[in-house]
C-alpha cells in the first residue's frame, strides 16, 4: 500500500508541473516576449543603439498628433454615445416592466458576432453616397469620417457597455429595494440612493472599454473613417505603409496607457464589489409603472431598432442585385470574384478551430495546475494570466510582426503560418478564457476531488474522470468563445496576413477597399453564418449538458 | 386587534399560495407565522407588508384598511434572512436611511442612531461598511435598521435562518428582549418550531396556503388540532382509532365523535411512562441517550412508538417494558393527512 501511495504522488507532482509548465512557456513565448520586443523596439534608435528619439519624434510628428487628436475626439464621443445608451439597455432590460426583452437580448449581442467593419459596412449601406437614405431623399450626406466611424465604433461597443452594467445591477438583490421601500423611499429615491451607487463603478469601468477598444479598433476605421486618421491606421500606415518598425512600437506602446488605467478601474470595481455577493440573489422583478416603462421601452427599441439596421442591411444586400438601385433578389455576389474566393473563410474556420482546441486544453491544464501549487505562487500566475486583456489586439498583433518576422530567433518559421494567427487569435483572449475555467474550478466541490482520490484514483484519472465533466459547460462555453472570437477579430491579425494567408474578416475589407461592396456584405453574411451557427450548437450542447444533469441528480 | 388579515387569497397561476386567510395581532404582540417551506407563510407576510398585492380581502391596521396604500406609506419595519443592508452606506447611513428620508434633522439622526447601535450592544461600527460584519452583527444592524423609525409594526422574515447555531440563539434572545422593551406588534415568519415555541405570544401554524391553528405555543404543544400540527410541532406518536380500540380502549374517552378515519391518538413521547416487565408486551428497540434525556425506541401493539425519558434509564434493547399513558395525555387531532392525500 506504501509504495502505491508514494508513487502516485510523485506522479501527481509531476503532472501538476507539468500542466502548469506547458501553457506558462507558451504565454511567455506568445505573450511577454512579443511585448518585450515592443517595448525594445519603441527605444531602438535607427543606428541600433537605445533611447527615447523615437518618442520624442514620433510627439513632434503633426501626422501623429492630428491621428491622437482625431482618436481622442472619435474615442470620448463615441464612449458618452455607447454609455448612454448601452445604460439605458441594461435598465430596460433589469429594472424596466415590458415585453419583447428576448428581442433585446437577441438583437444586443449581434455586434459581437460580426467583424467590427460590418457596422461601417451598414452604415455605408443606410447613408453613405449610395445609401438608401441618401436616395430616398434626395441628400448628399457624407458619412465617412468622423461621424460614420462614431456611429460605427457606437454599436460596436454597445454590448459590452450593457454587459458590464447589466453584471452589476444582477447583483443588487430584491430585497434591498423592499427594505428601502419600507423605510418609506419613492422609486426615483430607490434609484438614485441604490442603483446608481451600486453601477457607479461599472459605469465607470464601461466607459474606459468603449474608449479602448474604439481608439484600437482598426476595422471600422479602415473602412469608414475615409480622410479621417486615427491611431489604429497610423500605425497600420507606419508599419504596413512606411515600414517604419519603430515608430509603429511608440504608437503601440502608447495605446497601452489607457488601457492600464482602465485595469485599475475594474480592479477597484472589483474589489468594492467583494463582500457585497450574497449566496442566493433574488433577482429584481419590476412592476409595471407605465410612466417609466413605456418611454424606457421605445428607447430600447430605437437603439436595437439601429444595430438590427445597421447589421441587417448588410445581409439584405448581400441579396439584392444592385444596391440601391435594383432590389430584385440574387445569389452573384457569393460569388467572390477576388483572388483566392472563399478559401480565407475555410482558413479562418480552421485557424479558429485550432485557436480553440488548443486554447481550450492549455486554459484548462493552466487552471488544473495552477490551483494545485501553493497560494502564494498561484496568485502571482493568476495575476499574469490574466494580463493579456490590458493589450489591446492591434499592439499585440504589432508585437508578434516585430517578434516573428525577424530572423534572430527560431520563431522565425512561425512567421506567415496559420499556427502564428491561431495563437494570437488565442492570446488575445487569453483572460476572458483563463478567468471563466477559474471560476468553474472554483466551483468545483474538493470533496469530489477528495472522494476520487481517497477511492485510489491518481490525479490524472480524477480530472478526467470528475473534474472535466464538472467543469465542462465552463470548457464549452470556453470553446466556442474563442472559436467566434477568432472568426470576427480583425485588429489582432492585420499586420499577420500575407497574400497567401489572408483570414476572412481582412478579405472583407480588401473587397471593400476594390469596391466590391456587395461581395463585402456577402461574405460578411457567410461569417456571420458560421458564428451565429456556432452559437446554436453552443446553445444545443449546454442545455443537453444540463439537462443531464438534472437527469442524474 | 391591532392588525388584521381578512379572508386573504394570492394566486400564482394556478398555484394557490394562500387560501382564504385570517389572522389578527394584538397591540403589543409577538406571532409567529410557522409551517414548511412552500406553505404561504412568507406570502402572508409580504401582503401585509404591501410588497405583494393581494388577489382578494384585507389588510386593516387599527380599523383602517391598508388596500392600494403602498409599502413606503404604511411605516412598518422589516428585517430579511439575506440581512440586505444596503452594501454602498455605512452602518449609521443605514440606520438613518429611514429617517433620512422622513427628513429628520442630521443631528437628530446622529442621536437615533448612536441610541440604537447601544441598543444592539454594536457601538463602535458606525462607520463600517455592511461587508466588514459577521453576518450575526449584520442582522442586529437590520434589526436596529427596522426599529429606527418607530415603525407600527415589526416583520420579521425568517431572521434567524441564516445564522450559525450559537449566533441564532444569542440574536434570538436579544429579539424577545428588544421587543419585549419596545413593545412594538411583531410579526415573524419560521419554519423552526423550537424558535417558535421560545418567542411567540401566538403561534400561527400554517399549511399549504392555509392555517391550520393558531393559539399559545403550550396551546399548539398541548393540544394540536390537526395530525400536520402534531407532527410539524416537536414528536409525535400518532395511532388509529382501531389500533387504541383493540389495545388501550381506556384512552378512548376523550375521543370526539367522529368515523375511525377522522381521528387520530396523538400522545407525545414525554407522556409514556414505561417500567422493565418480562411480561410487558413491548419490546425496547434501541435507547439513544442525548445527555439530558433518552430516546427509547419501541416495539408495540400500539405499533412503533417513541419514548422519551429524563436521563439515562436503566434498560437494555429487545428488552420487555410495559407501557402506561394517562388519558389525559392522549390527544385526539384531526387526520388531515387523508384529506390532502385525496
Amino acid at each position: 500500500m506504501k509504495a502505491v501511495s508514494s508513487r502516485g504522488f510523485d506522479g501527481d507532482k509531476l503532472l501538476t508541473i507539468t500542466c502548469v509548465v506547458i501553457p506558462l512557456v507558451a504565454l511567455a513565448l506568445f505573450f511577454l516576449y512579443p511585448m518585450y520586443i515592443v517595448f525594445i523596439r519603441s527605444i531602438t534608435l535607427p543606428d541600433g543603439g537605445l533611447g527615447l528619439q523615437n518618442y520624442i519624434e514620433t510627439l513632434s510628428s503633426t501626422g501623429f498628433w492630428r491621428a491622437t487628436r482625431h482618436s481622442m475626439l472619435m474615442g470620448l464621443t463615441t464612449m458618452v454615445f455607447s454609455v448612454l445608451f448601452g445604460f439605458i439597455i441594461a435598465l430596460g432590460l433589469h429594472r424596466c416592466s415590458f415585453k419583447g426583452k428576448w428581442l433585446i437580448r437577441a438583437v444586443i449581442i449581434l455586434p459581437l458576432l460580426a467583424p467590427s467593419l460590418v457596422q461601417a459596412l451598414g452604415l455605408i449601406f443606410l447613408l453613405g453616397r449610395n445609401g438608401v437614405i441618401n436616395r430616398f431623399f434626395g441628400l448628399e450626406l457624407d458619412i465617412y469620417g468622423f461621424w460614420g466611424l462614431t456611429i460605427a465604433n457606437t454599436l460596436y461597443a454597445l454590448p459590452q457597455v450593457v454587459m458590464i452594467i447589466s453584471a452589476s445591477l444582477v447583483l443588487l438583490d430584491q430585497r434591498l429595494y423592499e427594505a428601502a421601500e419600507i423605510m418609506g423611499a419613492k422609486p426615483l429615491r430607490q434609484f438614485r440612493d441604490l442603483t446608481l451607487p451600486a453601477i457607479y463603478y461599472a459605469v465607470l469601468n464601461a466607459a474606459f472599454v468603449v474608449f479602448i477598444i474604439t481608439i484600437t479598433d482598426f476595422g471600422n476605421a479602415a473602412v469608414i473613417g475615409g480622410d479621417y486618421s486615427v491611431l489604429a491606421t497610423e500605425i497600420y500606415t507606419q508599419v504596413i505603409g512606411l515600414r517604419n518598425f519603430n515608430m509603429g512600437a511608440v504608437v503601440g506602446i502608447m495605446l497601452l496607457l489607457p488601457t492600464v488605467i482602465s485595469y485599475y478601474i475594474e480592479r477597484k470595481a472589483m474589489q468594492r464589489q467583494q463582500g457585497k455577493t450574497s449566496t442566493n440573489i433574488q433577482p429584481f422583478v419590476p412592476k409595471f409603472m407605465p410612466y417609466r416603462d413605456i418611454p424606457m421601452a421605445i428607447a430600447c427599441y430605437l437603439i436595437i431598432g439601429a444595430i438590427l439596421a445597421v447589421i441587417g442591411i448588410v445581409v439584405y444586400a448581400s441579396f439584392v442585385k444592385l444596391w440601391p438601385y435594383n432590389f430584385d433578389f440574387t445569389f452573384k455576389h457569393f460569388d467572390i470574384t477576388l483572388a483566392g474566393g472563399y478559401s480565407s473563410l475555410w482558413i479562418t474556420i480552421a485557424i479558429s478551430l485550432g485557436a480553440a482546441i488548443g486554447g481550450t486544453f492549455l486554459i484548462f491544464i493552466l487552471a488544473f495546475g495552477l490551483l494545485r501549487l501553493p497560494q502564494k505562487l498561484s496568485q502571482a500566475l493568476q495575476v499574469l494570466a490574466a494580463m493579456p486583456a490590458a493589450v489591446p489586439g492591434i499592439v499585440l498583433g504589432l508585437a508578434y510582426i516585430l517578434t516573428f518576422n525577424s530572423t534572430s530567433t527560431p520563431l522565425h518559421v512561425l512567421y506567415g503560418t496559420a499556427i502564428l494567427i491561431a495563437a494570437i487569435n488565442f492570446y488575445h483572449y487569453h483572460t476572458q478564457a483563463f478567468l471563466t475555467v477559474m471560476t468553474g474550478f472554483r466551483q468545483f466541490p474538493a470533496a469530489l476531488e477528495e472522494a476520487s482520490s481517497t477511492l485510489g484514483a491518481g490525479l490524472g484519472r480524477t480530472a478526467i474522470s470528475v473534474i472535466v465533466p464538472f467543469i465542462a459547460p465552463m470548457l464549452v462555453s470556453v470553446f466556442f468563445f474563442l472559436f467566434m472570437r477568432s472568426m470576427v477579430t480583425l485588429s489582432a491579425v492585420i499586420f499577420l496576413t500575407t497574400p497567401q494567408l489572408d483570414v476572412a474578416a481582412v478579405t472583407i475589407m480588401r473587397l471593400d477597399d476594390a469596391g466590391l461592396t456587395s461581395q463585402a456584405a456577402a461574405f460578411s453574411t457567410c461569417v456571420m453564418a458560421v458564428v451565429c451557427l456556432s452559437l446554436g450548437i453552443m446553445k444545443l450542447i449546454l442545455s443537453m449538458q444540463s439537462k443531464n444533469k438534472v437527469g442524474a441528480a | 386587534m391591532y392588525l388584521t388579515v381578512r379572508n386573504a387569497t394570492k394566486l400564482y397561476g394556478s398555484f394557490t399560495a394562500l387560501d382564504d386567510v385570517s389572522i389578527s395581532i394584538e397591540q403589543g404582540e409577538f406571532v409567529c407565522l410557522l409551517g414548511p417551506s412552500g406553505c404561504g407563510k412568507t406570502t402572508l407576510l409580504r401582503l401585509i407588508a404591501g410588497l405583494t398585492d393581494i388577489d382578494s380581502g384585507e389588510v386593516t391596521l387599527e380599523g383602517e384598511s391598508l388596500s392600494g396604500l403602498p409599502a413606503r406609506k404604511r411605516g412598518f419595519g422589516i428585517v430579511f434572512q439575506s440581512y440586505s443592508l444596503f452594501p454602498n452606506m455605512t452602518i449609521a447611513e443605514n440606520i438613518g436611511y429611514g429617517l433620512k428620508i422622513r427628513d429628520t434633522p442630521v443631528n437628530q439622526i446622529n442621536t437615533r442612531v448612536t441610541e440604537l447601535l447601544d441598543l444592539i450592544k454594536l457601538p463602535q461600527i458606525a462607520d463600517k461598511f455592511p461587508g466588514q460584519l459577521s453576518g450575526g452583527q449584520q442582522q442586529r444592524v437590520a434589526l436596529a435598521r427596522a426599529i429606527a423609525v418607530d415603525p407600527r409594526v415589526l416583520l420579521l422574515d425568517e431572521p434567524l435562518s441564516a445564522l450559525d447555531a450559537k449566533v441564532r440563539g444569542d440574536l434570538r434572545d436579544e429579539i424577545l428582549q428588544l421587543q419585549r422593551a419596545l413593545g412594538i406588534p411583531t410579526l415573524m415568519v419560521t419554519h423552526d418550531q423550537e424558535e417558535a415555541l421560545a418567542l411567540a405570544d401566538k403561534i400561527i401554524c400554517m399549511n399549504q396556503g392555509a392555517v391550520v391553528q393558531a393559539g399559545t405555543p403550550k396551546e399548539l404543544y398541548q393540544k394540536p388540532a390537526t395530525r400536520f400540527v402534531a407532527d410539524f410541532m416537536g414528536t409525535s406518536n400518532l395511532i388509529k382509532t382501531e389500533v387504541i380500540r383493540s389495545f388501550m380502549p381506556e384512552l378512548l374517552g376523550m375521543r370526539p365523535e367522529g368515523d375511525d378515519e377522522l381521528y387520530d391518538a396523538c400522545i407525545r413521547p414525554e407522556a409514556i411512562k414505561i417500567e422493565p416487565n418480562v411480561n410487558g408486551d413491548a419490546l425496547v428497540k434501541s435507547i439513544g441517550f442525548l445527555g439530558n434525556l433518552s430516546k427509547i425506541k419501541l416495539e408495540s401493539t400500539l405499533g412503533d412508538l417513541i419514548v422519551e425519558v429524563h436521563g439515562a434509564i436503566d434498560l437494555e434493547e429487545n428488552q420487555n417494558v410495559s407501557l402506561q399513558i394517562n388519558p389525559a395525555d392522549c390527544n385526539w387531532v384531526l387526520n388531515d393527512a387523508v384529506e390532502t392525500a385525496s
